[in-house]
């Protein structure tokens, strides 16, 4: 079952379009919500949490109406906000369990429920410290435990790394990794930094000033292309080899560009074409500056959209 | 038999019943309640609390003391009607308003707690519920506190109502009373820090409302001769009066020549308070963006 789904979810903002017809299938597993600054994630999971009325359009997550069981559905949500949140002279076990009980924990389990997500989010020892004391590090794992706190189906993060160092980002990550694998809780996370997502995210869904720009598994979005980039380069006692190795991809039925001493060679099986191109230089006796598969990344995602 | 608990066993799922609502609400409220008195704060927290806690039952502690040591003599001219000790303690009431209950909204405001309750089963409505019954509890000590302990005690001292019914009778007109005065400044208390985000402003809002409107109306009673009917909108006078009226009371301030100013004013006066209060308190929340 998908976590999330959209069917021509808009969101108008006066003038200004914040989503643009959404078609979504959020399944789960920790999906990369990314997109630049203003490209439709806070206002989809602001919609998604029931916060706001879609102008149009319908969403439904976990197969409930966050409009019509906006209670019942944030119940078994957790939500990690990008925002600063925490009161300063609040200890962070307070803090948890008080967001435990408002989510519906029963007030004895919150106590050792939010011990628990403390544990689990590596500030066992810290937990009675007060949040204005912590590091940034720290108050994004507090963040997080509160959203984990109350045994949630689904946890919203957004943009949970903003402000870490990059040893604090690594271990975030891997924390982020290890809620949906171990405790088997889908996460919806919102990033600008794509890198990141690429790094821990089985699914995609990418926005960019509203509209969807592509959504599905990372590995079909991402990855091995099976275009192979060789330079050459040009000897005077081989003229003509590099010509020559155009030729024998062309014959070879291969889609061969070339600019100067470059050839973009794709075909439809990458190890084919590796392979032939490889046999094509060896044959031609061409010398080689390099040989690549190319790969797409996420920012080839946004690059390739349309003006 | 040890009564220890082990509570770090380790994040698991949950299998039991989710809590509705209602405990959310009263999850909030009590950590309202509790961040409003500073209890579980750093020791400066607690000065506020402590201090208007002081100032409102210094009066009655005052009269029982007198009662204790020169009994009976207390009674009569001396002996003050239980209606006029909400009057005396209202100095620490409007200190309440203006420092301490601003704390209950404008807090979660600046620390972004509010976009966070707002992710749990909590709506803008229960919240508002939530923060208002905690400034209500928590105003309800120096309101009812004084004049609950005043009645107690001279209970004890034989100076109390005659008779159980009448005892009776005096301590519903006290709770009733202190509901309606907390219910009033409660309500103006909470809709002047809605404006704003920072707490001194809240209370100059707060003490702007309370006083402003007092001084103004004031002013337009006694030195431009406008009609005494006219105190109904001074919040300060109004809440007193509702409770003097309830003893069946007029306060010299809303009697002019043999004239009162009509009880169904009064109380007409109060109510459009209330009203006002929540809802410029409702509309601003409804405006706030969530997330």
């Amino acid at each position: 079952m998908s976590v999330i789904t959209t069917q021509n979810l808009t969101m108008q903002f006066g003038a200004q379009r914040a989503l643009d017809s959404l078609n979504l299938e959020v399944p789960s597993g920790v999906t990369g919500l990314v997109g630049a600054n203003g490209a439709g994630k806070t206002t989809l999971m602001s919609i998604a949490l029931g916060l706001r009325g879609q102008t149009s359009g319908s969403i439904s997550v976990l197969g409930m109406d966050p409009a019509r069981e906006a209670a019942q559905l944030r119940s078994v949500v957790g939500y990690g906000p990008e925002r600063n949140v925490l009161p300063e002279d609040m200890p962070a076990s307070d803090f948890v369990k008080h967001l435990s009980e408002v989510r519906g924990m029963p007030a004895g389990e919150a106590k050792g429920r939010a011990s628990d997500a403390l544990w689990l989010v590596g500030l066992g020892e810290e937990r009675f410290r007060a949040l204005g004391t912590m590091s940034t590090g720290q108050r994004q794992r507090v963040k997080l435990a509160q959203a984990i706190a109350a045994d949630p189906s689904l946890v919203l993060l957004d943009e949970p790394t903003d402000g870490l160092d990059p040893v604090q980002r690594d271990e975030m990550l891997a924390l982020i990794r290890q809620i949906s694998n171990d405790y088997g809780i889908d996460v919806l996370l919102s990033s600008h930094l794509l890198e990141e997502v690429e790094r821990i995210c089985d699914n995609i869904v990418a926005l960019d000033s509203g509209r969807l720009v592509a959504q599905g598994p990372l590995t079909s979005l991402v990855g091995d292309t099976s275009t192979i980039t060789a330079e050459l380069v040009e000897i005077p006692d081989r003229p003509g080899a590099i010509e020559g190795v155009e030729q024998r991809l062309r014959q070879a039925g291969l889609d061969v560009q070339r600019d100067l001493n470059l050839l973009r060679v794709t075909g439809d099986d990458p190890q084919v074409t590796l392979d032939a191109v490889r046999d094509a230089i060896a044959a031609e006796q061409a010398r080689i500056r390099r040989v690549s598969t190319d790969r797409r990344t996420l920012e080839d995602l946004f690059t390739e959209v349309p003006a | 038999m040890s009564t220890a608990e082990i509570f770090d066993r380790g994040y698991r799922k949950f299998d039991g019943e989710r809590a509705g609502l209602g405990q959310a609400v009263r999850s909030v409220s009590w950590h309202t309640i509790r961040s409003i008195l500073g209890i579980g704060r750093k020791g400066r927290h607690k000065v506020f609390p402590i201090i208007i806690s002081v100032i409102a039952f210094l009066p009655s502690v005052g009269f029982l003391a007198l009662a204790v040591l020169i009994g009976d003599l207390l009674e009569g001219e001396l002996q003050p009607e239980y209606w006029e000790l909400f009057g005396l303690p209202i100095v620490a009431v409007v200190l309440f308003a203006t420092l301490v209950a601003p704390e209950a909204l404008v807090r979660d405001r600046r620390d972004g707690m509010l976009r966070l309750y707002l992710s749990t089963p909590l709506t803008k409505p229960t919240y508002l519920a939530a923060k208002f019954i905690a400034v209500m509890s928590t105003m309800a000590i120096v309101v009812a506190g004084p004049v609950l302990l005043f009645l107690v005690g001279n209970t004890i001292q034989s100076l109390g109502p005659d008779g159980f019914g009448e005892w009776i009778e005096v301590l519903v007109k006290v709770v009733l009373s202190s509901l309606i005065i907390v219910l009033f400044m409660t309500s103006v208390s909470l809709a002047a820090s809605s404006l704003t985000d920072r707490r001194a402003f809240a209370s100059v809002a707060v003490l702007g409302v309370i006083i402003g409107v007092s001084i103004v109306v004031n002013i337009a009673v006694e030195r431009i001769g406008v009609s005494r009917n006219l105190l109904v909108l001074d919040p300060f006078a109004v809440s007193l009066e509702t409770a003097a009226r309830i003893f069946g009371n007029v306060s010299p301030e809303f009697t002019e020549a043999g004239d009162d100013v009509p009880t169904w004013m009064v109380y007409s006066g109060t109510a459009g308070w209330i009203l006002v209060g929540l809802g410029i308190l409702t509309d601003r929340y409804r405006r706030l963006a969530s997330v």
